[in-house]
């Protein structure tokens, strides 16, 4: 509670909160070994602000924008295009998902990012007269041939949607239903204890604790999101989807999803898609600019934000569109 | 400045529009009265003549005999226990039938001409004359089938075809208005498309589902005309042992019984009306709890 307060009242450049998980972010990504010293290079020490307790992070010795080299990437889309009919949404789109990283999707609406997030586990499956064109691995493997069964892969690959979107079910069942289709535990204790750690992992466990029978549909929004996002962890996923995430929560309920995207990191590579460009900056390493269905640079954040190969992404990071 | 504001809003003008827009309000709300007042005062004048009427018919022997040339033997147990094994047979086939190809046709066939036919097709079926129904049944049942004449089997049978439509359209309807969003969400976690439908829409659209089946069903216990083309308007003096013995239904009894010439069948006519609508309400009520029961929110 205290870490979405504090920052809030800060008057760091950065207008909203987590400055310190998202310079920290920026650190890790540079390279910089996460040492006391690293603090004093930091642009803009904000006082007060003590140091947000952070997965360890792993250590990424020359890491260039593409990738650690001698690391695989989680995910990896291969000149993707996306056709709704004769429309053309997406077009020749490559990227790299990391293990322990954030990567974050932006861009004015209507450019394709929740299009692309959505290959990813191939949920465009389901939209008639969608088509998807491209190479999409997840651990090397190809995510549209035969082999890869698509309930395994949206297993492997989890979402969460702009809307929160609970079963109109207990908070228990909305929980323990991934587990429960995955045959992931045999008996009632074992589901109630994944069910449990789910909870406790997206930050909810205290407040739904007592009422686990109790509808999920009944919570507020922001804990209906995190409910979600609890039964995205369940199964054990190793990639995590967010498409919007915060948009639709009011501040506050947006700083706890945020802190939990960043506590989630190094356990589940997460690809976020997001309007918020502060948002973008405070939970990702990795940003990718999308405009008009084009990927126009992608890279580490604090260079998108700072300093931007393309006039294009200078000028949507700046307000001038979008 | 802000009086000539407040001379706008409370100036003669003003004052004389916002009278004319509540006076059109109240002729509105009145009108409104009077179509309801008219519907129930039909419904009423229905009731109280049936009661008047039928109420002195209503006895033991009545609720427990079966047809009769006597008017003071003849009884509706034989009719209601028609009816009721015939909608038996039309609700197990013609609920599972409907709601599977609803369900079918909603969330796995793919669109093209072929279902576009079956869809045009269907709604056609719903506006079919009931007695195009008996026809059909005529033929198929009994002289293409060989089943037995006057059975509820045969009944049953005619009537499902009937509803289905109606239960395919209602459901088809129910299932399109889950929200999409549910969907999204069983199939991130890794539901398959059967488990999205069994678990997540087919519990949320059963609520639309029933209610378009109460329709349906209410429409069949009242129907008559195809029933007579299946023989079901035989004079039969005992009730049904099983959904194959002949037998008849309450409102052919009515049809039978307001034909005759004899004066005692006038006081049955009616209380085999009553006992009718009460079936009706019963049954009615029965779906409506049922529905109330498996609604929910999201």
């Amino acid at each position: 509670m205290t870490q979405e307060k504090q920052p809030i009242t800060t008057n760091s450049a950065v207008p909203f909160p987590s400055t310190a998980v998202a310079a920290e972010a920026a650190r890790d990504d540079a390279g910089i070994a996460k040492e006391d010293t690293a603090w004093t290079d930091r642009p803009e020490p904000a006082a007060g602000l003590a140091p947000i307790t952070v997965a360890a992070p792993t250590p990424e010795p020359q890491d260039t924008a593409e990738g650690a080299p001698g690391r695989a990437p989680k995910m990896r889309a291969d000149s993707i295009s996306v056709f709704y009919g004769e429309k053309q949404a997406l077009k020749d789109v490559s990227i790299q998902i990391h293990e322990d990283r954030v990567t974050a999707f932006i861009g004015p609406s209507g450019c394709g990012k929740s299009t692309f997030l959505r290959c990813f586990n191939r949920m465009n499956d389901t939209i008639s007269g969608a088509r998807v064109t491209g190479r999409i691995e997840l651990d090397g493997e190809d995510i549209n041939s035969a082999q890869m069964d698509v309930v395994h892969l949206r297993a492997r690959v989890g979402m969460v949607f702009q809307k929160p979107n609970p079963f109109p079910k207990s908070i228990f069942e909305n929980v323990a239903y991934g587990p429960r289709i995955h045959g992931l535990a045999d008996k009632k204790a074992d589901l109630e204890g994944i069910v449990e750690k789910s909870l406790k992992r997206a930050g909810l466990w205290d407040e739904v604790k007592d009422r686990l029978a109790e509808s999920g549909t009944a919570l507020s929004g922001g804990q209906q999101q995190r409910l979600c996002i609890a039964r995205a962890i369940a199964v054990d996923p190793e990639v995590i989807l967010m498409d919007e995430p915060a948009s639709a929560l009011d501040p506050i309920a947006t700083a706890k999803i945020e802190e939990l995207i960043h506590e989630l990191r190094g356990r589940y590579a997460i690809a976020i898609v997001t309007h918020n460009m502060q948002q973008a900056a405070r939970v990702s390493q990795r940003t990718a600019f999308f405009h008009l269905g084009e990927l126009i640079e992608y890279g580490r954040t604090s260079d998108i934000f700072t300093n931007p190969r393309e006039e294009r992404t200078q000028d949507y990071i700046t307000g001038r569109y979008g | 400045m802000s009086s000539a504001a407040l001379s706008r809003w409370s100036g003669n003008e003003m004052q004389r529009r916002v009278s004319k827009r509540y006076a059109a309000e109240r002729r509105f709300k009145l009108l409104g009265l009077l179509a309801v007042g008219l519907s129930v005062a039909f419904l009423a004048f229905l009731l109280v003549t049936m009661l008047a009427r039928g109420l002195g018919g209503l006895s033991a022997t009545f609720l427990s005999g079966s047809d009769s040339t006597d008017p003071a033997l003849a009884g509706v147990w034989g009719a209601l226990k028609g009816s009721f094994l015939t909608i038996l047979v039309t609700i197990a086939l013609a609920f599972p039938i409907g709601v599977l190809s609803a369900v079918y046709l909603e969330e796995f066939a793919r669109r093209n001409r072929w279902t576009d036919l079956i869809e045009v097709s269907i709604n056609n079926l719903a506006a079919v004359p009931s007695i195009i129904f008996g026809l059909l049944g005529l033929a198929v049942f009994l002289n293409v089938l060989h089943l037995p004449r006057s059975a509820p089997l045969v009944g049953g049978l005619t009537l499902a075809l009937m509803t289905m439509p109606v239960i395919v359209i209602a459901g088809r309807n129910a299932i399109k208005s889950v929200p999409p969003s549910i969907r999204d969400a069983a199939l991130g976690v890794g539901a398959s498309k059967m488990q999205v439908v069994f678990h997540h829409v087919l519990p949320l659209a059963l609520p639309g589902i029933l209610t378009g089946t109460i329709i349906g069903m209410a429409r069949a216990l009242g129907e008559t005309a195809p029933l007579l083309m299946i023989g079901m308007r035989a004079f039969i003096a005992a009730p049904p042992q099983g959904i194959t013995d002949p037998a008849t239904v309450l409102p052919v009894q009515i049809f039978l019984w307001s034909d005759e010439v004899s004066r005692g069948f006038v006081e049955k006519t009616s209380a085999a009306i009553i006992v009718l609508l009460v079936f009706m309400l019963l049954m009615n009520g029965i779906a409506i709890y049922l529905r109330n029961r498996f609604e929910r929110r999201w």
